[in-house]
């Protein structure tokens, strides 16, 4: 089976959606950054920790094969609680 | 004017009417979603929702329909990363929702590059990026990674732990211009020069720009190590990548 053909795109086109991403992720930046000034960048929505690495916040998952649950309050500087050994 | 009930896709309608509260901001996720194609709106709703897979499987399926690569950026992949970026900011989803929703948007644009390339529109350079031996810390690393591709660089990541070995063998297949180290740990930054030593050892040294970056790392450490440059966040990573490669910052 042939490939489609595809309309090319435009150099000028195409860089003014790379500006646009640009943008939007330049102001997701700013919002990790000040995030992060808070609330440790690993925990989701669901206040469970995404990190690869031990941390003493972790808590067992509230179900088997979830994720550890984030037992940090964002009170205090969550980095101490890392684990770096 | 386009009102809610003109975005046919009910999950972004659901997405705009749960989270999207400035009516400025109402007003041009309606406009932007209402004039999409409703496939193109399913795979704004996959990227929002960060299903990768989905967004892979439905871009492929728009460009086989014969709509243009810069439709599907428009009205599917920037629209949703659109939204992505109002729900981070008003902390409905933090950074690993919006990691997951930046994976999903290259999964589409992997359909994409190979059009870009055959217009003649080549990647602002090729950079590889990891964590540092020892070091398992990887959001500033994946960040940074988020930008650079946003950018219009293509990147290869080679995630966290990287060995010196592992580098160079990403250097020898992968042919970078730029070489990206991160590490977060005062005990793993020193890993930062062994790496440099090791490519210098296997002659690969000035084959590519080296730049670093991690919390504890300074510019007089990056100079120390015998790094190319130091990025001090994402924005600055790019600033740096496109300066090492004498491209327009």
């Amino acid at each position: 089976m042939s490939e489609p053909s595809h309309e090319p795109v435009d150099p000028v086109a195409w860089q003014q959606r790379v500006d646009r991403i640009g943008e939007l992720f330049g102001a997701m930046i700013g919002t990790a950054t000040e995030q992060a000034t808070h609330r440790c960048p690993y925990k989701n929505r669901l206040d469970q920790c995404t990190a690869q690495f031990g941390c003493r916040n972790q808590r067992k998952p509230r179900s088997p094969g979830e994720l550890k649950v984030c037992g940090g309050d964002d009170k205090l500087d969550y980095r101490s609680a890392w684990e770096t050994g | 004017m386009p009102e809610l009930s003109d975005v046919g896709n009910e999950f972004i309608r659901g997405e705009i009417e749960q989270f999207v509260a400035r009516p400025d901001e109402i007003e041009r996720m309606i406009t932007l979603f209402s004039r999409a194609s409703p496939a193109l709106q399913d795979v704004a709703a996959a990227l929002i929702d960060g299903d990768d897979e989905a967004v892979d499987t439905l871009t492929r399926a728009q460009l086989e329909a014969g709509v243009t690569a810069l439709e599907i950026m428009d009205d599917g992949l920037i629209a949703g990363m659109a939204l992505v970026g109002i729900k981070f900011r008003e902390n409905f989803i933090f950074v690993p929702e919006v990691l997951a929703c930046a994976r999903a948007m290259k999964a589409g644009m992997a359909h994409i590059e190979p059009i870009l390339s055959a217009s003649g529109i080549d990647p602002v350079g090729k950079v590889v990026m990891g964590t540092v031996k020892g070091d398992l810390h990887d959001i500033g690393k994946n960040l940074v990674i988020m930008m650079l591709r946003g950018s219009g660089f293509e990147v290869v990541d080679l995630g966290v732990d990287v060995s010196p070995d592992d580098f160079i063998a990403a250097i020898e297949d992968h042919k970078p211009s730029v070489v990206g180290m991160s590490a977060l740990l005062t005990t793993t930054m020193p890993n930062m020069g062994k790496t440099i030593d090791a490519f210098v050892d296997e002659g690969l040294r000035d084959r590519v720009k080296v730049m670093l970056g991690g919390a504890p790392v300074t510019q007089e450490f990056a100079e120390d190590m015998g790094a190319d440059g130091y990025g001090k966040d994402a924005m600055a990573a790019v600033s740096l990548a496109k300066g090492l490669l004498g491209v327009g910052a």
